[in-house]
């Protein structure tokens, strides 16, 4: 470890001085994997990296709902690749199971270690070591319309800040009627609404796992209200039907059809409802709890080197140069994505669209769970999280819901 | 001999001849309604799929395009690595597939149908069984196979997977396609002094051409639409297959489908499988009548 | 006709009298075969054999466990509710396949012009893979960009979209629907072929004796497609059975775990769980359910076909 240390700091300052990396070393190529969202901003990101590189960096976006399995079995091979980002919620898991190198002294040498975004770091120490740095980031936010907010009589320039604002404010949205809806949110997709629910339940002081990750505490008021208050906006017809059906495809697409008044979604909205959807004029805030108070659902990528990597010291060049202050300025902020620094949540672009600021402070006061069991607690389309909530808001059994709940994530956390 | 056994034995199972035209008409009008609701999703994705792609994705969805587009296809081309790749990489590992699964089944469907020897009913059996296996649950130890052989991410190694999941049906219609074929041939040739193996090359090959169309298509429409295995196996984005930019198109950016892309992707996929069927259906239909029908 | 005859009497000849040519070139013939399914079946099997006696997470390190998986799949409620679920599947989706593709099989015989553009318009689903037809329906049922609900609110039947893949209701209708378009023109070749290898003499002769069509229908055809009937139930048995893409793609196992198919929970705790081995046991499971199932279905249709 220290002697790649070594070597790495030796290169940062050889390209920090300008000098060509171009020696009499070989050019290594390292393989990389992606899931499919974002996509195209990685490959422009690899691209450039590839273009005034020696190392070269081969790039593979693979369907998210089969990456897992794909890195997995990949794994089991020891074909795993060099550089690997994946959502952060899998790196406890990854880390325990050996398949990432700990990169503490790698992390240490960086100039700017203690401004990295505090929830990837924290998601990606294991066991006393650290394995993996943040790569995309995201946080999670109310999304609202603002002309609807106008033609329902609200303020447009102020949102909801308690779970009764929401409420009041959806219930004059669809009151306008024309197909027009308060809320929405993906009733099928559990992944969706670990991002925008669970935030809910924070705010308010609640969680459905205490702090170390290893118990459930799903049956408590916090999670009750919350069920209870979405249960209310369906019953009363805020939300559309549609939302019942929704793997996610519509997460964030049924906002863009102007007829959703508020939507829990995340900073990669931004761009695209500026680029794509200019006719919207749409507003940004904080999740709320239920008498206040403020939470986000930090998320995003973490970036780790495979075990099976021979070529670490080579891999981490590429990830602090994606974590420079160049590349951080002209490729992540100037493209409308979240910094992955809290040093550079303020800049140039961000200050053009206070949006964005707004989405940054809320990932860095944001929270994410930590535990081995994520994907099955969380993700799991047929696991005790989307069970729970489609049971109490679409069948209406809110106790039914939270005992199942309950025992469910008290089965799979081994309790 | 098989290709005799066609239509023209089918009267018999008809009414009674010179039946009234009332049944005729039915007949007609039953038929074209099936055929109607068989026929709709395949053209209404064609005609969704030349679109302005505004009017692919349009709520609620509007009936003929207001004009040609190929917009969808253009958005189609922009996944990955552009389509041309993954049709390219489709195309190698199905005629690898089909030549393989053709060539194996031949074999050893005449080696089964015209010979005996010990442990014959266990290895017939024995390949049979690989249907009955879920893929999904030999993907790591297949995988750990591929590589000890270093066929990982490599088409052949992809092929020679496909190949193997052919035989139970290609087998059985070629063993059945052989035990369909009259003895007095081959006797015939035999005293002409051919051996075993040109004897099936020269004498044997024509009669069950059309069993081995048979598995060739369907060599080729298993090949080309499988996803699992193309996906865990292949390690870089330079060798994905088709189903798998289908399914990127699917899984979409940010949870919203491109529904244009999806229409032009299927059709991209759809496509030479109709076409591939349309020109060989008629032997595919008289390999299976010598093919199938005997147990 | 009489090429019919000739067949079935070649192969009474050719069972009795034994075979021609040396015994070791037959191994010869079947030997690529056979070696093909011995690395790229056999051996998998075998390690999966292997691997469901072992904790064998995804990632990281296994460790022998003896027959622990398999004890612990007897007091998995999901894995035998998804057994259930597949079954019921099986038994709701075979009738309704067997049914259209015997009436389908029955129309594409008839000696009129123009029948065979039916047959070939029946048999075109088959062409396109289940992953690609099972997308194809997730459109064409989409609540809002999907045609099916514009058709039916257009005309009138229903007032508002049926959101068919969410609704416990629906999502069973709706797949059985996508699968038997996709498929139920491969039984219908299957049948039609095995009617058509049926000698006309024997139809003919039940006419001079007044048999009227569905008398013809019923007891000579029925009982000399027996053979037939048993592949293609078996192939489609064994394909229900083992249904992964429809649930996958279509519904994920929603609604409210409604559509878990067996080896989609197979799926699930190999690669969502994590736990290899465990998924190892369910696969071995599931390979004995199917193994028995064909067997019963062979001795079932093939102990009275002599007729």
């Amino acid at each position: 470890m220290k002697k790649g240390a070594l070597l790495f700091v030796v290169l940062l300052m050889l390209v920090a001085s300008g000098v060509s990396v171009m020696t009499a070393q070989d050019a290594v190529t390292l393989q990389m994997w992606s899931r499919d969202s974002n996509q195209d901003f990685l490959r422009e990101l690899v691209d450039m990296w590839n273009a005034d590189h020696p190392n070269q960096i081969e790039l593979t976006i693979i369907p998210a709902a089969d990456f897992v399995t794909r890195v997995g079995v990949a794994s089991a091979g020891g074909e795993a690749p060099d550089l690997l980002p994946i959502d952060l919620i899998y790196v406890p898991q990854f880390a325990q199971a050996g398949n990432l190198v700990e990169i503490g002294a790698f992390i240490d040498a960086l100039p700017y270690a203690d401004q990295l975004s505090a929830s990837h770091v924290h998601l990606g120490e294991y066991d006393g070591g650290r394995y993996a740095v943040p790569f995309a980031a995201e946080g999670s936010v109310l999304l609202y319309n603002k002309g609807l907010f106008e033609a329902a009589g609200l303020d447009p320039e102020a949102p909801p800040t308690t779970w009764e604002g929401i409420y009041e404010a959806a219930k004059a949205i669809t009151a306008l009627g024309d197909d027009n809806y308060g809320f929405y949110f993906s009733g099928a997709c559990a992944g969706c609404n670990a991002f925008t629910f669970l935030p809910l339940i924070w705010a308010s002081g609640g969680d459905v796992l205490t702090e170390d990750g290893l118990s459930a505490t799903v049956d408590t008021p916090e999670v009750r209200a919350a069920l209870e208050f979405y249960k209310r906006m369906w019953d009363e017809g805020l939300i559309p039907p549609s939302a019942q059906a929704d793997t996610g495809t519509d997460f964030f697409g049924a906002f863009t059809t102007g007829k959703i008044g508020m939507v829990g979604s995340g900073a990669f909205s931004i761009a695209i409802l500026k680029n794509d959807h200019p006719d919207i004029d749409f507003g940004l805030t904080f999740l709320p709890g239920q008498e206040g108070g403020i939470s986000s659902f930090a998320g995003g990528d973490s970036i780790a080197i495979t075990s099976s990597s021979q070529h670490a010291a080579e891999a981490f060049e590429f990830i602090s140069w994606v974590l420079s202050d160049e590349i951080q300025l002209q490729m992540f902020a100037a493209r409308g994505q979240l910094p992955l620094r809290a040093d550079l949540v303020d800049n140039e672009f961000s200050r053009e669209d206070p949006r964005l600021i707004t989405n940054a402070e809320a990932m860095n006061l944001g929270k994410t769970p930590y535990s081995f069991v994520y994907n099955q607690l969380f993700n799991d389309a047929n696991g005790p999280w989307l069970a729970m909530i489609q049971t109490a808001i679409f069948q209406g059994d809110v106790d039914g819901a939270i005992a199942n709940g309950q025992a469910g994530f008290a089965a799979i956390l081994g309790e | 001999m098989t290709t005799s056994v066609s239509a023209a034995s089918a009267p018999s199972t008809a009414h009674s001849r010179g039946e009234n035209r009332l049944g005729r008409i039915a007949f007609y009008i039953v038929c074209t309604a099936l055929a109607a609701l068989f026929l709709f999703p395949i053209v209404w994705t064609a005609i969704s799929s030349v679109k302005p792609p505004p009017e692919a994705s349009a709520v609620p969805p509007t009936f003929l395009p207001s004009r040609l587009d190929l917009g969808n296809f253009v958005k189609l081309n922009e996944y990955g690595r552009g389509v041309w790749n993954y049709v390219g990489n489709s195309a190698g590992t199905a005629v690898m597939t089909v030549i393989g699964a053709t060539l194996l089944s031949t074999l050893a469907g005449y080696g089964f149908s015209r010979f005996q020897f010990r442990g014959k009913g266990l290895l017939f059996v024995m390949i049979l069984m690989t249907l009955m296996i879920p893929f999904q649950s030999i993907l790591i130890p297949l995988f750990l196979i591929l590589t000890g052989l270093k066929l990982q991410n490599t088409l052949f190694g992809l092929a020679l997977v496909y190949i193997t999941f052919q035989l139970p049906f290609g087998v059985f219609i070629m063993r059945n396609s052989f035990d369909a074929v009259p003895r007095e041939i081959e006797e015939a040739a035999l005293l002409d002094g051919c051996s075993s193996l040109s004897m099936l090359y020269r004498v044997m090959l024509n009669i069950v051409r059309p069993g081995i169309i048979t598995v060739g298509i369907y060599a080729f429409l298993n090949s080309w639409n499988e996803f699992l295995a193309a996906l865990i196996f292949m390690t870089k984005e330079t060798s994905f297959t088709l189903p798998i930019l289908l399914t990127s198109v699917r899984s979409g950016y940010y949870g919203s489908i491109d529904w244009g892309a999806l229409q032009a992707g299927l059709i991209v996929t759809i496509a030479p499988c109709i076409l591939i069927f349309l020109l060989l259906q008629r032997y595919y239909i008289s390999g299976l009548t010598g093919g199938a029908t005997k147990g | 006709m009489s090429t019919v005859n000739l067949q079935i009497s070649e192969r009474r000849a050719q069972r009795a009298g034994g075979s021609i040519g040396r015994r070791s070139a037959g191994l010869f013939f079947v030997l690529p075969a056979v070696s093909f399914t011995v690395v790229f079946f056999i051996l998998p099997l075998i390690f999966t054999v292997y691997m469901s006696l072992h904790d064998w997470p995804l990632l990281g390190d296994h460790k022998f466990i003896g027959l622990d998986n398999y004890s612990a799949l007897l007091s998995d409620r999901q894995f035998w509710n998804s057994l259930w679920f597949t079954t019921r599947y099986t038994l709701l989706i075979t009738p309704v396949i067997f049914i259209l593709a015997f009436v389908l099989a029955l129309l594409v015989s008839l000696p009129l012009p123009g029948v065979g553009i039916y047959r070939t318009v029946y048999f075109l689903p088959v062409v396109i893979g289940l992953g690609s037809s099972s997308l194809l329906w997730v459109w064409l049922l989409h609540d809002r960009v999907g045609v099916i609900n514009a058709i039916l609110t257009g005309l009138g039947v229903m007032d508002r979209p049926i959101i068919w893949l969410a609704d416990s209701s629906y999502a069973m209708t709706a797949i059985i629907m996508s699968v038997v378009w996709k498929t139920v023109g491969f039984t219908m070749i299957l049948l039609m072929t095995g009617m058509q290898a049926i000698p006309a003499e024997l139809y003919e002769a039940a006419k001079v004796d007044g048999a009227n069509y569905w008398a013809r229908l019923r007891y000579i055809m029925m009982p000399l497609l027996r053979r037939t009937f048993a592949l293609a139930l078996i192939l489609s048995v064994i394909g229900s059975y083992l249904g992964f893409d429809q649930f996958f793609i279509m519904t994920a196992g929603g609604p409210q775990n409604s559509t878990i198919s067996v080896v989609y929970w197979i799926y699930k705790n190999s690669f969502t769980n994590f736990k290899l081995g465990y998924g190892a046991s369910l696969s071995i499971v599931l390979l004995v359910i199917l193994v028995i199932l064909s067997v019963i279905q062979l001795r079932l249709l093939r102990d009275e076909t002599s007729y």
